[in-house]
Parts: structure tokens; C-alpha cells; sequence
């Protein structure tokens, strides 16, 4: 059984760029990976690969045992994959207010996970609430929000899932030293939590001395342990 | 010498590039295109089937807010759009055939039941809907809310392309039928004013062309161009890759495309039907 992420000969490309080139990773289940990487490089490209959001070049992705790249995102949610997947921008669909956003996966999985309306309600508004996302902001339309909001919105979005994975796709990016630190909390746990496989992408020297993990750096399509050289002059 | 070219003719690439190679490059891109085409409304169609009744009634509530959107809200355009159209067939009709409302019934089910009706309704829907559709879905994917939906467990096709193609197929055959009475309401009063001619024999001239195999082809043409401008809005929608300035672009073919599809279809199955059934007019 392949649990955590199992990344098996891995490759992709943009036409002719490659961004993973035959890449062989294990991250066990509860255990976090960080990649850093210059700009442009493909780090968020990994983490949809990882995450099953693109198919891969060739190779295989597993999560928690499941090819990650399955037709139908419903089938790996009915398999047990549960993903949260904090975008760079947050990702919220836009014509959904803050809360229905959170409720809406809830909402769509709602005889999987036997939630009647209420329940699935409650647990939408704890998940704000964790993040401390105000009242008043859950009716709004994510136009309407600050990026700092919005994210957090996301995080709980990701968080209602109950999720066993975890992609964070540069989750400190834009955000004020309080949202920044709320945001370092909530990663701390997902960190501490034996049953969520975590992945980051970031050059945040602020969050990866927070996490405390040597971070993985992505350089024309290898992925291998940071140099602290580079680590320096990126800093 | 630096070359005043902005390609190099003695190079590679250049040289690589015969007409046979471009025309073989060019006929696997459109299949390729013509097998994604199919391949979105195979899906689409298919992800009804999937498990899951809570997505199911998820699904379901959408489909409502696409016909609302789709058909309640059209509702004043395509009544005046009924309303002028009629008048104008019955004007012209009136110039050719005066105080004839037998025969001018005839040509009014010939005209807008069988032909105007289906083509102008999704010709409307395209315009105000397939637009919309497309530019909808097209900012989805520039703001990564498609990659949201699959991490989320959330199958895009059912979620999205489904309830509008179905809103749509909906909205283009309630459309149809309001287009037809509206139409033939107006054509009705105004040939009555303006020839003279008794409404009996308008009715009997309307009553005496439509056969049942009309209601067939009618709800064939319904169905037939309301997917069309669903999947095609849809499908075009989601060809945009990560810039907003695709979008208009993709908006636009997808229109262009849903139109084009539309009068393909009607003419194919206008044709088609009475080569089947034989000619719908007896003759007087």
C-alpha cells in the first residue's frame, strides 16, 4: 500500500520546459514537505501535479494508495482522498459568498459524509471561526474581501473537509504580519497532525524557519534537499 | 549579414516545415480538438449517471438558476423579436396572397413553426446565454475556481457544464413554443386588420398544414440546437488556459461556433426529415 504521497517517475512538461523530469518521492502520511525554488520555476505546477489537478508527463502520483490523476475528482473523494488545496490566490469561486464556498463541498459529498443541512452549516462557521474569518464577512462575495480574508476563507474552505492532505500554494503571499501569523498557527497544526501528509510551496524563509523542515528546492525539473548557499542568496 | 527576416530560411525549423508536414500537423490539432469537442459533451452527458444523490440535488438547483437566467429572462426579447417577425411574414404574405388566410396559415406554419421559431430561439439563447456561459466559465478557469472545484472533489462537468447545457436544452424548447404563439398571435391580428381575411380560415389553414410528424421535427430541432449552444458555449468556455485576455476570444468563437452549429443542424435536419417523411405541405 502506497500511503502518503508516492510520486513514481514522475515528469511534466510545458511544451518543451520541463518542470519534473523522472522524479521518484515518498512523503509519508503526517509528514510535511516544503519546496522552495525561483520564480517561475514550477513550484506551483508540482503541487497541482501532486495534488492530482494536472496529469503528469508521464509517471504515476498516489495518494494514500489511489492514483491521484483520477477521471472523476468525485471517485478519489468516495475513495477516502480527502484534498485541501489553498491556492494561490485563494480559488474561491466567485459567485459563491464566503460561507457557501465553505459549505459547498460539504454540500456537493453530503450523503458521504452523512451531513444533513445543519450540520454541515455548523461545521462551515467553525471552520471560519478557527480562522477568524468575522461575521460579517461571511455573506460577502470574495470580490468583495481582502486577500488576506480571502485566503483564510480558503484555509477553511480546505479545512471543513477534514482533509488527509494538505497543498498550500505560497500561503503567506501578499498577506499583513497578523493574517501571517494566523495563518503560521494553522499550518503548525496541520504540521503536528499525524494524519494530514502536507505539502508547501514557498520561499517564505519566515514560514519554512517557522515549520522548522529542511525544505526540498525544485531547479530544472529536479527536486532535490535545498542548498543553504542558495538558500542565502534567495534570502 | 543579419538577416532583414524574422525567421531564418537556411534553418532547421524553417527547412522542417514542408506543406506536408504543416497539413499533417494541422489535421491531428483538429482532431484533436474535434475529439475534445466530443469528449465534453460524452462527459458531461455520462456524469449524470455518477453517484451521489446530495450532488445530485446540488445539480438540480443549478439547472433551475441556468433556466431562469437562460429562459425566464429572455422572455421579453424573444416576444418582441415574435412579435415584429410575425408581423413582417404577414405583411409580405399579405402583398402576395390578399384576403387568402387559408393559404397565408399555411406559410406561417411553414415559415416560423418549422424554421424560425427553433432558429431564431437559438440564435437568441446563443447571444445573450452562450456569451455569458462562456465568458462565465473562461474567468473560472483564469481565477483557478475549476482546479478548485476537482480539488475539492467537485467533478467540473457535473458542476458546471451539465446544468447549463441542460438549462439551455431546456429554455431553447420553451422558448420555441412561447416564439410560435407569440408569432403566430401577432401574424393572426394583423392579417385579420390589415386583409380582411376571417380568423377561421387562418386557423384552418394552421390546423391544416401541422401534421404530427411537425411535433417530431419541432422537438428534434428543440433538443437538437439547445445542446448545441449549451455544449459548445461550454466547451469554448473551458478551452481558456490561464489569461484573461483568451477569454473574450474564446467568448466569441464559442457564439460564432454555437451559430454556425445551429444552422448546420436545422438545415441537416429540416432536410433530412421530409427526404424521410416526404413533403409536409398537401397540395391545395
Amino acid at each position: 500500500m502506497k500511503d502518503g504521497l508516492w510520486l513514481e517517475d514522475v515528469s511534466f512538461k510545458y511544451g518543451d520546459l520541463w518542470v519534473l523530469r523522472e522524479t521518484e518521492l515518498h512523503v509519508p502520511p503526517g509528514r510535511t514537505l516544503i519546496v522552495t525554488g525561483d520564480n517561475g520555476v514550477g513550484k506551483s505546477t508540482l503541487l497541482y501535479v501532486c495534488a492530482g489537478l494536472l496529469n503528469a508527463s508521464g509517471g504515476h502520483v498516489w495518494l494514500d494508495g489511489h492514483l491521484a490523476a483520477a477521471k472523476k475528482p468525485s471517485e478519489l473523494m468516495r475513495q477516502g482522498v480527502r484534498r485541501g488545496f489553498l491556492f494561490g490566490q485563494g480559488g474561491l469561486l466567485s459567485n459563491l459568498s464566503a460561507l457557501a464556498n465553505v459549505t459547498l463541498a460539504l454540500r456537493y459529498h453530503a450523503d458521504l459524509f452523512g451531513m444533513d443541512d445543519e450540520d454541515l452549516n455548523l461545521r462551515a462557521r467553525e471552520a471560519l471561526a478557527q480562522l477568524r474569518v468575522g461575521q460579517n464577512d461571511f455573506h460577502a462575495l470574495p470580490a468583495h474581501l481582502s486577500l488576506g480574508v480571502r485566503k483564510r476563507v480558503a484555509l477553511a474552505r480546505a479545512l471543513a473537509l477534514n482533509p488527509n492532505f494538505v497543498f498550500l500554494d505560497d500561503p503567506d503571499g501578499g498577506l499583513d504580519s497578523a493574517t501571517r501569523h494566523l495563518v503560521y498557527e494553522r499550518l503548525e497544526r496541520f504540521r503536528d497532525d499525524s494524519s494530514i501528509t502536507v505539502m508547501v510551496a514557498t520561499n517564505s524563509r519566515q514560514l519554512i524557519d517557522r515549520l522548522g523542515i529542511q525544505p526540498m528546492e525544485l531547479a530544472h525539473g529536479y527536486l532535490l534537499p535545498e542548498d543553504p548557499n542558495r538558500r542565502s542568496m534567495r534570502a | 549579414m543579419r538577416s532583414t527576416l524574422p525567421y531564418d530560411p537556411r534553418s532547421a525549423v524553417f527547412r522542417g516545415t514542408s506543406w506536408v508536414e504543416r497539413l499533417g500537423r494541422r489535421t491531428l490539432a483538429t482532431l484533436s480538438e474535434t475529439g475534445a469537442l466530443f469528449g465534453t459533451l460524452k462527459d458531461a452527458l455520462a456524469s449524470d449517471l455518477s453517484p451521489g444523490a446530495a450532488a445530485k440535488r446540488l445539480v438540480h438547483g443549478i439547472m433551475l438558476t441556468q433556466v431562469m437566467f437562460t429562459g425566464v429572462q429572455a422572455l421579453s426579447l424573444v416576444s418582441a423579436i415574435g412579435l415584429l417577425i410575425g408581423a413582417s411574414i404577414i405583411i409580405q404574405t399579405n402583398m402576395m396572397m390578399p384576403a387568402d388566410g387559408e393559404l397565408i396559415g399555411r406559410v406561417l406554419v411553414a415559415v416560423v413553426l418549422r424554421e424560425l421559431a427553433p432558429l431564431i430561439t437559438a440564435i437568441v439563447v446563443a447571444g445573450r446565454s452562450g456569451t455569458a456561459i462562456a465568458t462565465e466559465l473562461g474567468n473560472m478557469k483564469v481565477n483557478s475556481e475549476v482546479l478548485a472545484l476537482s480539488s475539492l472533489g467537485i467533478d467540473p462537468l457535473r458542476y458546471v457544464v451539465l446544468p447549463r447545457m441542460v438549462g439551455c436544452v431546456v429554455s431553447v424548447v420553451a422558448l420555441m413554443i412561447y416564439f410560435s404563439i407569440v408569432s403566430l398571435s401577432a401574424a393572426f391580428a394583423i392579417g385579420i386588420l390589415a386583409s380582411g381575411a376571417s380568423l377561421s380560415s387562418f386557423q384552418q389553414g394552421v390546423a391544416g398544414s401541422v401534421m404530427p410528424h411537425d411535433l417530431a421535427l419541432f422537438f428534434a430541432k428543440g433538443l437538437g440546437l439547445g445542446t448545441i449552444v449549451g455544449w459548445l458555449s461550454c466547451h469554448f468556455g473551458l478551452q481558456v488556459k490561464s489569461s484573461p485576455t483568451e477569454v473574450p476570444q474564446q467568448a466569441s468563437r464559442a457564439v460564432v461556433m454555437s451559430l454556425l452549429g445551429c444552422v448546420v443542424y436545422n438545415t441537416a435536419l429540416t432536410a433530412g426529415f421530409y427526404w424521410l417523411v416526404g413533403p409536409p405541405l398537401p397540395g391545395p
